[in-house]
């Protein structure tokens, strides 16, 4: 009982312990953090392996029709896990977790519907892409027929 | 004449970390009867993990049930997966997993003694508390690279390595700690308000616990030798010192002085895992898709947590239950309400820990 | 896990002589979509304070026949019921809805039929 009390009247007079952030002190991240997941397009094979470990699935890759992949990153959808990274044939060059601390969403950025665009255009992207090579490879073996029959 | 007076206590109240409702049937002050509603926060995680998701992202999205058992949630569905693709883990392996659970355990008792020591009128212990937590908090967040969503395990082993700078921090913190929990300890049982007047309060008889299956501190305050980490060998925790704690009485009292042996314990059991660390991957590989059914269960904070996880060889599972310590202590929490003072419900509610983002899911 | 088939004649009697009170720890009722319209539930239980694996009694029948409960020797058995009945829109005895769900929610998650 009076130790409580020595200790709550040592309370009063020592420095409170909570951080004046951001005014006064910064948060210091420990070393390892698991931070944002960045890309390098010049050393990614495009083997979509990220998207398919992706939990939220905040990596999306768009198809161009020229047979390019364009990546595509929610820093707001991820979850940090850096199941991507594990998942990459070539971590650390193509793919890896920085110690950056993740943005803050703000309204005007109007994040989420605009990522669900995003989402929708590239599956259609997709889809597009395939049937266009299906529709190739159909025209292909088509004209190959022809040729046979001549 | 209605002899009864109903007192709702939430679904927000001052008391109540998460929304939980109660209905009071109160005749003056003492409780008759209890109607409890608890499903304020059910998200459908079960229904997502067995179709949204494939067999490896379930363990990140379990962990998202709870924020405070992150790391056992994730365990026990890794750990009925494993049994599903035959996967043995190495000693290393088991280890880590074992250190992550135990911090885990620390911090979240730690938490629930700051909770019943608010309830009690003290505030600045409360405080007092949080503030120490925080040096495991650091520690957690230093093993795994996040503070709440530890995301530390996956199939087949650990996502990360023990530095030998992080396994220094562990044992400074600990050392830190020790002190700080001997104190508490004698706060806990010398102090009038924290020792006597919660001697007796909210008491559960042995037979009860029996009767209600309780379990996890609630039922080892009462006596009852129940407990996971005795239950089960997918851990050695014999090596590492581990020992059941039991309590007689089952009041608040005996609830709180386990969770501080326990603590101690644990503590203890840190020590011993970061210096006997064995060698070996921290990753064992794996293949196959989940066949079959299997149960897997953990000592969670509060309890025994369960997994039952059935696959049929595709990457979607078919089923992924879910039971909750909090979620089968309820019907207990009931039986010890009733013939309580209304006045001392918060300080009840407080020393159960109730966990309601994994009792609803 | 051991695992003992039951039928719905005698589910409430092979687990009453089974239990235990002070030796068997019931963990839970778990409830699976079987072919055909059917359901399987599984009533686990373990032992306390011993390595043991979990002894599981398995009954499947049709969806809409009501299911008899166990919580008249097994008072804790009720929450796990009442989440049955919400999550695959069963009938036990005894077992009210509305744990989990309101009565405008989407009914019976777990249930429905998946495409």
């Amino acid at each position: 009982m009076l130790n409580a009390f020595i200790q709550a009247l040592k309370n009063l007079v020592s420095k409170p312990v909570t951080l004046q952030y951001p005014l006064a002190q910064d948060i210091v991240l420990p070393p390892q953090y698991r931070g944002l997941i960045e890309y390098s397009a010049e050393d990614c094979i495009f083997c979509d392996k990220c998207e398919h470990a992706c939990p939220p699935r905040a990596i999306i890759f768009f198809q161009e029709e020229n047979g390019d992949k364009v990546y595509r990153y929610n820093p707001h959808l991820c979850i940090y896990c850096g199941e991507c990274v594990r998942a990459c044939p070539k971590p650390e060059e193509a793919l890896w977790q920085s110690e950056k601390k993740q943005p803050f969403a703000v309204r005007a950025e109007n994040v989420n519907s605009e990522w669900k665009v995003w989402e929708e255009r590239c599956h259609s992207s997709r889809e597009a892409f395939a049937a266009a090579k299906k529709a190739k490879k159909a025209a292909k073996a088509q004209s190959e027929s022809v040729q046979g029959d001549l | 004449m209605k002899k009864t007076v109903e007192i709702p206590l939430g679904s927000q109240h001052i008391s109540l970390l998460e929304p939980i409702r109660f209905r009071f049937h109160c005749e003056n002050e003492v409780i008759r009867d209890v109607d409890a509603d608890v499903g304020f926060v059910h998200r459908g995680v079960e229904e997502a993990c067995a179709s949204r998701f494939e067999f490896k992202q379930v363990g990140y999205v379990v962990a998202r049930v709870c924020g405070l058992c992150a790391i056992t949630h994730s365990l026990g569905y890794t750990l009925a997966v494993e049994k599903l693709l035959h996967v043995s883990t190495n000693e290393r392996i088991k280890y880590l997993r074992m250190l992550m659970v135990e911090l885990d355990r620390i911090h979240s008792h730690m938490l629930c003694l700051a909770h019943t020591s608010e309830n009690a009128g003290f505030e600045a212990l409360f405080m007092q508390i949080m503030n120490d937590r925080e040096l495991i908090m650091d520690v957690q967040e230093a093993l795994s690279g996040n503070r709440v969503q530890f995301d530390y395990i996956s199939i087949g082993g650990v996502n990360r390595d023990l530095s030998v700078e992080a396994a220094a921090l562990v044992l400074r913190n600990l050392a830190l700690l020790e002190p700080k929990i001997d104190e508490l300890f004698e706060r806990f049982t010398n102090n009038w308000s924290l020792s006597l007047k919660y001697r007796g309060i909210g008491a559960l008889s042995l037979e009860q616990a029996y009767m209600y299956n309780t379990l996890g501190p609630l039922a080892r305050a009462a006596g009852l030798v129940t407990d996971v980490r005795l239950e089960t060998d997918d851990f050695p925790y014999a090596q590492v010192g581990f020992e059941i704690i039991t309590e007689r009485g089952g009041d608040i009292y005996a609830r709180n002085l386990v969770r501080l042996r326990e603590l101690k314990q644990s503590m203890q059991m840190v020590r011993n895992i970061v210096e006997g660390l064995p060698e070996g991957a921290i990753q064992e590989k794996t293949k196959g898709k989940p066949e079959g059914e299997a149960i897997a269960r953990v000592e969670a904070p509060r309890g025994e947590l369960m997994y039952l996880v059935r696959g049929n060889k595709t990457s979607i599972l078919e089923r992924v239950r879910i039971k909750t310590p909090t979620f089968s202590g309820i019907p207990a929490m009931i039986e010890i309400f009733k013939g309580s003072n209304f006045a001392d419900a918060p300080a009840i509610l407080a020393s159960f820990d109730p966990c309601m983002s994994c009792t609803a899911k | 896990m051991n695992k003992i088939d039951v039928s719905l004649e005698n589910v409430v009697e092979t687990i009453k002589a089974f239990y235990d009170p002070a030796a068997h720890h019931f963990l839970t009722l778990n409830a699976l979509r079987a072919p055909e319209d059917q359901i399987e539930l599984e009533w686990i239980f373990t032992r306390y304070g011993v390595i043991e694996e979990p002894t599981v009694f398995t009954l499947t029948c049709k969806r809409d026949v009501l299911i008899p409960s166990v919580t008249s020797f097994i008072p804790s058995a009720i929450m796990s019921e009442r989440e049955t009945v919400d999550m695959f829109g069963v009938s036990i005895e005894g077992a009210k809805r509305g744990l989990y769900l309101d009565d405008d929610s989407l009914q019976m998650p777990l249930g429905r039929c998946r495409v």
